[in-house]
């Protein structure tokens, strides 16, 4: 049997022990490895008909090739926010140029499945979160074999209580916030601290909960920035130290006032996010006269080795879907569900949308994580 | 007996905590009192203050930050000189003021030492460049922080074919820039005393990636001259962005390869935190030799680290400019670019 291994959309630390987990439990079965180089892109790229193309996006693993990617966050295959059935005019590649008439975006979801039978790839093992994984269940329904892993570093893909990534990018929120404290704490200043994280505050909410930080301004929930400056110049007051730590997803909103976006969209629809940070800091600045430290975390959440969870979960998940593509099984997700590995049919990625539940964790009215309830919940709350 | 009083003032740096504690330990030991002045400059004149002895600094030597607070405030911008700060200064019977500061601080502290001020100065700075001294501690530990950084970044921006442009401190000068570049092997180092040209930059990262290696990583000091005004980001209210020269560099860089780029700054977190080991054991050595400059009279100096010895020199050195890398080290970097 000959697998194909991908990762798409963001890198997050825990792909590359993922991959060789993968590569090591098949080859106990005598099965080979095909690692797809930049997610589904290499797929987009390979021309059957062109051996350069299968060099350049087609990678054989065997054990010594992964031998030491595990130490190393990233991924060494390579990722992309390609995907192949909205494929944007400047990215179809020559080879199929004459096949794309008008302004786009196209199709190729035929070349696609024509790249994996000519490669002999019996299944697909995708590595991804809601984007990546939506191709991989297109694929599924056209009747290509394909197995999901999800990750993301926000944790919010639906249908399993755990991503890869999540746990290591909050670790380090919750480190990188612990640092800025002596220098707020020094200079009696304000903290914006800015982290990842598009429509859903997980990451904001859950690193903010863990740091102690004063307020936590998730997507979720529009804000004032007039009650904003208020609340955290009592807590400024407060703090024995005269400092105060506040964090902001990227994706935040300040009350009547929409998205920080630039660029252009990519495949997926998304725009680039960023600035609300520094709106949110040069408001601050003007409002309550203070000296503000504005910080953002950005790709530092999402860069270098995973910790000891996302080791542990990447490693399992690789294990399940490995046994999932070996078994003939398609169209299902390795998943976390109520602290205990499963599988779940990918449509369940679908039916619903993975966002903090905000009248459980979220204090509206004092903009900051509340744990209402904790029994019953799954390890990290939602 | 001999009452010593102690601030610490600018920006605030690793190794601050291990400074006041060696002044304070090594004067107590010797017999002196030590008071110390909250957020610098401010707690002499609003007479803000805490005494210092053994048990008040025990336990602060792995915390970054300042147990003092720190500030910008100067006694001849807020003040009126030594007049402003003599009323608290006599109240506690004060015989000599060791200050804790950088370029700035120890200039204005080299002109109250003019107006007769008994002061000794200890340097610190992660920018490290302050000509009288051969280093400063801060700088390893904000060396490392950015390193570390660079090290996780690459990773990502070889996952993604991008080009990560990592901006760290050194509005002046591209001490840290050179030495976390050279650390973790950056593809271009832009600082501000070479002038590199962004086309020249461009070219480097193109034949890089020509060359099948389709990330690069770009390290920028925040003082590197900005190619071009206009492409600044505004905020969503007109007004000019907190945050760097990497986001005009990013959009030019962008545009003369063709290759996707993304920025990091790293601000405030090359300060925060503990300190390394090395700015450890070289803030505890200053602050020793300071307390005991203090104590012995030897007051008008600073102690600086001269090869691998700690000396005093006069304060009054502290004017000259500022130290910028050396050329050679630059040079050294550039033969590993791309």
């Amino acid at each position: 049997m000959r697998i194909g291994i991908l990762t798409g959309g963001g890198d997050v630390p825990g792909l590359n022990p993922c991959i060789k987990a993968v590569v090591e439990r098949v080859a106990d079965h005598g099965h080979e490895v095909v690692g797809i180089r930049g997610g589904w892109a290499g797929v987009l790229n390979v021309n059957p008909d062109d051996p350069s193309t299968v060099d350049r996006w087609l990678l054989p693993l065997d054990r010594a090739r992964v031998r030491t990617v595990d130490r190393t966050g990233g991924t060494f295959l390579h990722t992309s926010r390609t995907n192949p059935s909205k494929v944007g005019r400047d990215r179809v590649p020559d080879f199929l140029a004459d096949r794309a008439q008008g302004d786009g975006p196209f199709d190729f979801t035929d070349h696609a499945k024509r790249v994996i039978e000519s490669q002999r790839l019996d299944v697909l093992i995708a590595i991804g979160g809601d984007d990546t994984l939506s191709y991989a269940m297109r694929l599924h329904d056209e009747g290509v074999p394909v197995i999901a892993i999800p990750k993301t570093m926000d944790n919010d893909v639906h249908g399993t209580d755990y991503c890869i990534g999540f746990s290591t990018a909050v670790s380090r929120g919750v480190e990188f916030i612990h640092d800025l404290r002596t220098s707020t704490g020094s200079h009696e200043r304000i903290a914006v601290v800015e982290l990842f994280g598009r429509y859903s505050g997980e990451t904001s909410l859950i690193t903010g909960y863990l740091a102690g930080v004063d307020r936590a301004i998730i997507p979720e929930v529009p804000f004032d920035i007039d009650r904003l400056a208020e609340l955290i110049m009592a807590d400024k007051a407060r703090n024995p130290s005269n400092y105060a730590m506040m964090t902001i997803s990227e994706g935040a909103i300040i009350e009547g006032g929409e998205m920080s976006l630039s660029g252009e969209a990519d495949a997926y629809g998304h725009r680039k996010l960023g600035g609300v940070g520094a709106d949110v800091a040069g408001l601050l600045k003007r409002i309550t006269g203070q000296g503000i430290i504005l910080q953002s975390i950005a790709y530092l959440m999402r860069s270098g080795a995973p910790d000891s969870l996302d080791l542990m979960v990447a490693t399992n998940y690789a294990s399940m879907a490995a046994d999932l593509a070996m078994e003939g099984a398609s169209g299902r997700m390795v998943a976390l569900r109520g602290g205990t590995y499963t599988n779940v049919p990918l449509s369940v990625t679908k039916e619903g949308v993975k966002r903090v539940d905000v009248d459980e964790l979220y204090d509206a009215e004092q903009l900051r994580p509340k744990v209402r309830h904790v029994s019953g919940k799954p390890m990290f709350l939602y | 007996m001999t009452v010593i009083g102690l601030i610490t003032a600018g920006g605030d740096c690793p190794g601050l905590n291990a400074a006041i504690r060696a002044v304070t330990t090594r004067a107590v030991e010797a017999g002196a009192r030590v008071v110390g002045f909250r957020d610098g400059w401010t707690g002499v004149m609003t007479n803000d203050f805490v005494l210092l002895d053994r048990d008040a600094v025990r336990g602060i030597l792995a915390r970054g930050g300042t147990i003092l607070g720190t500030s910008r405030s100067d006694p001849y911008v807020h003040g009126s000189g030594v007049a402003s700060l003599t009323p608290t200064l006599d109240e506690h019977g004060v015989d000599v003021v060791v200050v804790v500061g950088g370029d700035g601080t120890l200039r204005s502290a080299a002109r109250l030492a003019d107006e007769g001020l008994a002061v000794v100065g200890v340097p610190k700075t992660i920018d490290n460049d302050i000509p009288t001294t051969d280093v400063t501690f801060g700088f390893d530990t904000a060396v490392q922080i950015a390193s570390d950084a660079i090290d996780r970044l690459t990773t990502t921006a070889e996952a993604h074919n991008r080009v990560m442009i990592v901006e760290v401190m050194g509005r002046t000068q591209g001490w840290i820039a050179l030495y976390a570049g050279l650390s973790a092997g950056a593809d271009v180092i832009l600082i501000p005393e070479v002038p590199m040209s962004l086309d020249e930059a461009a070219h480097v990262i193109a034949e890089r990636h020509a060359a099948g290696h389709h990330y690069s990583v770009v390290v920028v000091a925040e003082g590197f001259p900005s190619p071009d005004a206009t492409e600044l980001a505004r905020d969503a209210f007109g007004f000019e962005r907190l945050g760097g020269v990497a986001y005009s560099i990013a959009p030019v860089l962008e545009r003369l390869t063709g290759f996707e780029t993304r920025v990091t700054v790293l601000g405030h977190l090359q300060r925060g935190g503990t300190p390394t080991a090395f700015d450890r054991v070289l803030a505890t050595r200053l602050g020793a030799a300071a307390g005991d400059a203090a104590v012995t009279g030897n007051t008008g100096v600073m102690v600086a680290a001269r090869g691998t010895d700690i000396v005093t020199v006069p304060l009054s050195e502290a004017g000259a400019a500022i130290r910028g890398v050396d050329p050679a080290l630059y040079d050294i970097a550039r033969s590993f670019f791309g």
